[in-house]
């Protein structure tokens, strides 16, 4: 399942931390084995990916989204 | 028809007899491994209580004559013990066996192990203080009775670093699916913080406590080392810990969609009596994530240190139980569950606080571990227990809690409840006064295999005889073999408060006991330890056609116990414990056996 999200990075404090996007609508997605220069809370990005049904983390925030092309917007 | 009728009730009699020595055997066992009673049992000193009314002229004499005798130095235990005349002497078991047979007991009130007692209220973990999450689930009661021993909890996660304060902890092997290798170590922190919440080790002066300390862990490595695994790698994780012999499954780890392959694997550990436990979710959102959702899966939600919802936690559908997994809002981190980890930038290892539902499964499969070990099996008992046993929230209308806040106390209590422990049994005596002055019993006061050997030697001595001498079995012969082998050995060591002991030691001795029951003495009186009393009860109980057999009874059973004392402790009076001891006993064992079977004789001719 292809998507694209607009939204904001954040660091959510689970375990010892996980990176998160928070769409514009409020939504949590769990960023899949996040590329360096996602891991930057605050960032502004743009993300086309997948929702990875197959699998599961210790996050358990939402959404497992694995990153195919990335924007940075501010 | 009458013969058979006899010989049917006394089948039944003989099956009570039996039931009725099973049950004391249990008892004297559950007596001698009550931890409360058995492990009390170290001392490094001797206390001699002299006699009030003696001059401190005369105790001087005793001790002097001590102190010289067994190169010890008996002295007053403080300043405060002039007045009891209470004295210390360092001593150890074969000092103190001494002290007694010797002649010091006749100035003495009483001459003891000076037991050093260990108050175990709260471990001595440094930071133990800090869990207040441990608090919150009531986790002291239930260490108690259990620490979860003999039990494998199985941690499916991002693998387990040997931190230091896992040391003491016991792991069994376990497998790194994401890896493909046996060593299953952590390289993000979760695994291994997880892990400690469940057996960190405890009581080690050092770090932070656990639940099931005792208890094994299984490292299952499927979570890499950004957090996320696949469900394949879960779901064979899962038959692993199956067929390696996990108890309980710990999956502090959710997402995705459903999936036959994991639904199957989780039926799969369930059929094999493995209890499962799931974080809920940390969405914040109704209903719990999977797997946790799944009917065999218990699925928990997480309690912030106030007792509420944590923010983050799932609630709603699929929510059981809720456990503490604590909450990271403000700066500080003491909301935070606190275990022994590594840090997944260094490696190194640190005390980290966590939040999540993560934190609040593990408290769960903890807590099933030690009812497990408690004696409750299939996981669907487990799961009811840990029901019935939690804090119920009144109010509930979202399904926040499930059936109530986690209880670790209450879960393993209603474990017990049914199995008779000895705890329950003592408690019951008292709380239920059935002897209305206190008592207490003092567990380690019989060596019990010489009194099995007693009473099976006596049983096998009539069988002997029978095979010569056919005759039935019946209760007074069964009554004389008890009376004459052991007494009702068992009650030699219940004490009422404020009573007398010895009718006690009366009850609980045998007729070749009789002698030394009185003052408390374990030298055998010959007097007692010998023919004569069989021959004295044979020669006024042979006319009589059933007591006759409780006096051949007690004439078998005296000769099992004279055999036994010959061969384990040959102590009478006037004798010595050397050859000459052994000697009497055996022969009198034997005039004994003679007796009996002279007796049972005068029963084939009549017949």
């Amino acid at each position: 399942m292809s998507l694209t999200i607009q939204g904001t990075i954040e660091r959510k404090g689970f375990g010892p931390g996980t990176w998160a996007l928070t769409s514009e609508d409020g939504k949590s997605y769990e960023l899949h084995k996040a590329p360096e220069p996602l891991r930057k809370a605050g960032l502004r990005v743009k993300v086309d990916g997948q929702i990875r049904e197959d699998v599961m983390t210790f996050a358990m925030i939402g959404p497992v989204l694995e990153v195919d092309r990335f924007e940075v917007l501010s | 028809m009458v013969v058979a009728n006899w010989g049917c009730d006394w089948g039944i009699v003989m099956r009570k007899l039996l039931v009725l020595s099973l049950f004391l055997v249990g008892l004297m066992l559950a007596l001698t491994t009550y931890p409360g009673l058995a492990t009390r049992g170290t001392f490094e000193t001797i206390v001699l209580d002299f006699r009030d009314d003696l001059a401190p002229a005369q105790i001087q004499e005793q001790v002097s004559a001590i102190a010289q005798q067994y190169s010890i130095d008996p002295r007053p235990n403080s300043i405060f013990s002039q007045q009891e005349h209470l004295y210390i002497a360092q001593g150890d078991a074969k000092i103190l066996k001494q002290l007694r047979k010797s002649g010091l007991s006749q100035y003495t009130e009483a001459i003891e192990p000076n037991y050093i007692y260990h108050a175990l209220l709260a471990p001595n973990d440094p930071d133990y203080s800090k869990q207040w999450n441990f608090r919150s689930i009531n986790i002291e009661p239930a260490w108690d009775d259990t620490k979860g021993k003999g039990i494998t909890v199985a941690v499916i996660d991002t693998g387990i670093s040997l931190v230091p304060d896992l040391k003491d902890t016991a792991f069994v092997p376990g497998y790194d699916f994401v890896n493909d290798q046996v060593d299953a170590k952590d390289d993000n922190g979760h695994g291994t913080h997880v892990a400690g919440t469940i057996a960190q080790s405890t009581n080690n002066g050092y770090g932070v406590a656990g639940i099931a300390y005792e208890a094994n862990l299984m490292p299952l490595k499927v979570l890499s080392a950004s957090g996320g695994g696949t469900i394949t790698d879960i779901a064979e994780a899962i038959r692993f810990a199956a067929d390696q012999g996990a108890d309980v499954i710990n999956m502090s780890l959710g997402g995705g969609g459903a999936s036959q392959v994991l639904e199957d694997a989780i039926n799969y550990a369930y059929n094999k009596g493995v209890v499962l436990v799931g974080a809920a979710g940390n969405e914040g959102s109704n209903s719990a994530s999977y797997p946790a959702r799944y009917p065999h899966v218990i699925s928990v939600s997480a309690l912030d240190a106030a007792g509420e919802k944590a923010f983050y936690s799932n609630f709603g559908a699929g929510v059981d139980i809720a456990a503490p997994g604590g909450s990271l809002q403000d700066e500080t981190s003491t909301g935070g569950i606190l275990q022994n980890t590594i840090d997944p930038e260094t490696g190194k290892p640190i005390f980290a606080a966590y939040q999540g539902t993560s934190m609040a499964a593990p408290h769960v499969a903890g807590v099933a571990a030690l009812v497990k070990a408690a004696g409750i099996k299939d996981p669907e008992s487990v799961f009811k227990v840990l029901q019935q046993a939690a804090r119920p929230v009144k109010d509930d209308a979202l399904n926040y809690f499930g059936a109530g806040h986690l209880d670790a106390g209450a879960a393993v209590k209603l474990a017990l409840k049914g199995q008779i422990t000895f705890r329950d049994f003592f408690q019951w005596l008292r709380d239920n006064g059935y002897l209305n002055p206190r008592f207490w019993i003092d567990g380690g006061v019989v060596a019990l295999l010489p009194k099995i050997a007693m009473v099976l030697g006596s049983y096998l001595l009539a069988w002997f005889l029978r095979v010569y001498w056919p005759f039935s079995w019946n209760g007074f012969l069964a009554g004389g073999l008890v009376t004459g082998s052991t007494g009702l050995f068992f009650l030699r060591g219940v004490y009422l408060f404020d009573a007398p002991q010895w009718p006690f030691r009366v009850m609980g001795s045998s007729i070749a006991e009789l002698g030394g029951a009185i003052q408390g003495s374990n030298v055998l009186n010959p007097l007692f330890a010998s023919v004569l009393i069989p021959f004295l009860l044979v020669a006024l109980l042979l006319g009589h056609s059933q007591w006759k057999w409780f006096a051949i009874g007690s004439s078998l059973g005296v000769a099992a116990c004279l055999a036994v004392n010959a061969v384990t402790s040959p102590q009478v009076l006037w004798l010595g414990e050397g050859m000459g001891a052994r000697i009497f006993l055996i022969v009198n064992a034997l005039l004994c056996y003679g007796l009996a079977y002279l007796a049972t004789k005068t029963e084939e001719q009549r017949v």
